[in-house]
C-alpha cells in the first residue's frame, strides 16, 4: 500500500511538472520590434517593445490579441500573430552544442532583421558580370532592397484598409 | 581500447546533432530547419572534438579522422540567410533579365509592397526582408526567390480584380519562402552532386559552382516548376498568411478560378509550372473551411482600382 502511495506521488510529481511546462503560457516575439500597446490596437500607447525571440507571458485572449506581460512586468496587448509558441532559436537556453562550446549556433538578433543595405553580395556580382546581365538589372535588384516602408506608413495603409490589427474594429 | 575511444567520440558528435534537430536528416527529406553561421559553427565542433578527445585520450590521428566527417555533415546543414540572399540576388537578376525587366512606376511598385508586407509581416518568417517587384511583362506569373525577393508580372496585376486577390497570390509566394521549399530543393540536389559546400566563401570561391545552383533554381522557377506537393503547400500556408493579414483569405481561390476560365486564352506559366488549377481550387475549398470568419474580411476592390488606375 505504501509502495503504491510512492508510486502515485510519483506519478502526480511528474503530471504536475509537465502540465506546469504544457500551460505555462509563454509565448515568444517572432521579430524585433513587436509592440506592446495599452490598448488592442497598434495606435494606443507603447507600454514597451519586445524583440524577436523575447519571451512574454500570455494572460489572456481577445479575438486577435493576446494580452501579456513582458519580463520586465508591463502589461499590454499584441497582435497575436507576432508571437510564436516555438521558442525562437538562440533566444536563450542553447542547445547542448552550445553548452559545450560555449557558443550559440544563432543569435536570433544576428539576423538580417532590419536589414541594413548592402548591395549586391560578392557571389551575385560575380554571376552578374560572368553572364553579362545588363546593369539595369542588377540596378532594379538593388532598387527592390532600398524600398523601405516605415512602420506610420504600414499602418496607415493597414488601418485605412481595416487590414492588419484593424481588422474587427480596432482603431 | 581504441575503438571504443573512437566509438565513445562518435556517439557523442551523433547525440550533439540530435541535439540540432537531425538537421542532417532534413537535408534528405525536406524539412525546414534554422539558419547556420558557418564559421561559428565550424569553430565551435574544433573545441568540442578536440576537448572530448582529450578526456577520452584519443589521439590527434583519429581527432583528424572526425573532423573529416564532421566536415561531410556540416556540408549538410541547412543553408544560411545570407547564403540564402546572394542565390535569391542572382535569380532576381535573372527574374529581371527574362521577364522584361523591372516596372518602373513608384506608386504602384510601392502598393505592391504596402499588402506584400502586410502578409509577410504574420507569416512565419517576418525578420527576413521582403522585397516584392513588379515584372514589365503582360504573361500572367509570380514567383518567389530565395531571401524573399518576390515578383509578380504586370500580366497578373491588369488580371486581379481586388486587393484580397494580390493578397492571396503574394501570400502564396511568401509561403514558399517561408517554408524554404526552393532551399531545400538546392540541398537535395546539392546531396546528390557531392557539393561539399553551400557556405558563402564557397560561392566566391567557385563561381561555377554558384552559377549551377542558380541555373538548377531558375529551370525549376522560370520552367519545370516546382514540386506539385509544395505548390499544395503555399497554397495553404498563403491562406493561412492572408487571413492572419486580415484580407478575405478566399483571394487566391478567386484569382485561381479567373484563371481557369483563361485556360487556352490566357499566356501563363502557371499552366505549365503549376499543377492543376482544379485540383488546387478544390483544395483550397477544403482549407477556406477553416477560415469561416474570414468570409467578412476586406477585399479592397475599389482601393485596388485606385491604386492600380497609375498602370
Amino acid at each position: 500500500m505504501r509502495q503504491l502511495v510512492r508510486w502515485m506521488g510519483l506519478v502526480g510529481l511528474v503530471i504536475a511538472c509537465s502540465a506546469g511546462v504544457a500551460s505555462a503560457a509563454t509565448m515568444y516575439a517572432k521579430k524585433n520590434g513587436v509592440t506592446v500597446t495599452a490598448e488592442k490596437s497598434p495606435m494606443s500607447a507603447v507600454m514597451a517593445t519586445v524583440n524577436r525571440g523575447d519571451a512574454v507571458e500570455v494572460l489572456g485572449e481577445s479575438g486577435r490579441h493576446a494580452k501579456v506581460r513582458t519580463r520586465s512586468g508591463k502589461v499590454g496587448w499584441v497582435f497575436k500573430f507576432k508571437l510564436s509558441k516555438e521558442k525562437i532559436s538562440g533566444s536563450g537556453g542553447g542547445d547542448a552544442l552550445s553548452a559545450l562550446t560555449g557558443e550559440s549556433r544563432i543569435e536570433a538578433k544576428e539576423t538580417r532583421a532590419g536589414g541594413s543595405i548592402r548591395g549586391l553580395e560578392e557571389a551575385s556580382e560575380a554571376y552578374s558580370k560572368n553572364k553579362k546581365i545588363d546593369p539595369a538589372h542588377k540596378h532594379s535588384v538593388e532598387r527592390m532592397e532600398q524600398l523601405v516602408i516605415p512602420r506610420d506608413e504600414l499602418l496607415e495603409f493597414q488601418q485605412k484598409g481595416k487590414v492588419g490589427e484593424f481588422v474587427g474594429g480596432g482603431q | 581500447m581504441r575503438k571504443i575511444v573512437v566509438s565513445g567520440i562518435l556517439a557523442v558528435i551523433v547525440l550533439m546533432h540530435v541535439g540540432q534537430g537531425w538537421a542532417f536528416l532534413d537535408d534528405l527529406f525536406g524539412k525546414p530547419s534554422g539558419k547556420s553561421t558557418e564559421k561559428k559553427g565550424q569553430q565551435g565542433q574544433k573545441g568540442l572534438l578536440e576537448g572530448i578527445g582529450s578526456i577520452f585520450g584519443a589521439k590527434e590521428k583519429d581527432i583528424d579522422l572526425f573532423k573529416k566527417g564532421m566536415k561531410t555533415v556540416q556540408a549538410l546543414q541547412p543553408i544560411g540567410e545570407n547564403e540564402e540572399i546572394a542565390i535569391g540576388q542572382a535569380v532576381a537578376l535573372e527574374a529581371f533579365n527574362r521577364f522584361g525587366g523591372e516596372y518602373q512606376n513608384e506608386s504602384v511598385v510601392r502598393y505592391v509592397n504596402l499588402v506584400g508586407k502586410t502578409v509577410a509581416d504574420v507569416s512565419d518568417r517576418p525578420e527576413l526582408n521582403y522585397h516584392f517587384a513588379i515584372l514589365n511583362s503582360g504573361e500572367q506569373n509570380a514567383f518567389a526567390a530565395p531571401g524573399g525577393y518576390i515578383f509578380v508580372t504586370l500580366g497578373l496585376l491588369n488580371t486581379l480584380r481586388n486587393e484580397a486577390e494580390l493578397a492571396g497570390v503574394l501570400a502564396h509566394e511568401v509561403a514558399h519562402v517561408t517554408r524554404k521549399h526552393m532551399l531545400n530543393t538546392i540541398r537535395r540536389g546539392a546531396i546528390l552532386s557531392n557539393v561539399s559546400e553551400l557556405t558563402l566563401s564557397a560561392m566566391n570561391k567557385d563561381p561555377e559552382m554558384f552559377s549551377n545552383v542558380i541555373d538548377e533554381v531558375t529551370d525549376k522557377l522560370f520552367d519545370k516548376g516546382l514540386d506539385k506537393d509544395l505548390e499544395y503547400e503555399a497554397d495553404v500556408y498563403g491562406l493561412e498568411y492572408a487571413y492572419r493579414a486580415g484580407y478575405n483569405p478566399s483571394g487566391l481561390k478567386d484569382y485561381l478560378v479567373t484563371l481557369s476560365e483563361q485556360k487556352g486564352k490566357a499566356s501563363s506559366r502557371f499552366f505549365t509550372t503549376h499543377p492543376s488549377i482544379s485540383v488546387r481550387i478544390s483544395k483550397c475549398d477544403e482549407t477556406l473551411q477553416q477560415y469561416r470568419d474570414g468570409v467578412a474580411f476586406p477585399v479592397l476592390a475599389e482601393r485596388f482600382k485606385r491604386r492600380m488606375e497609375a498602370v
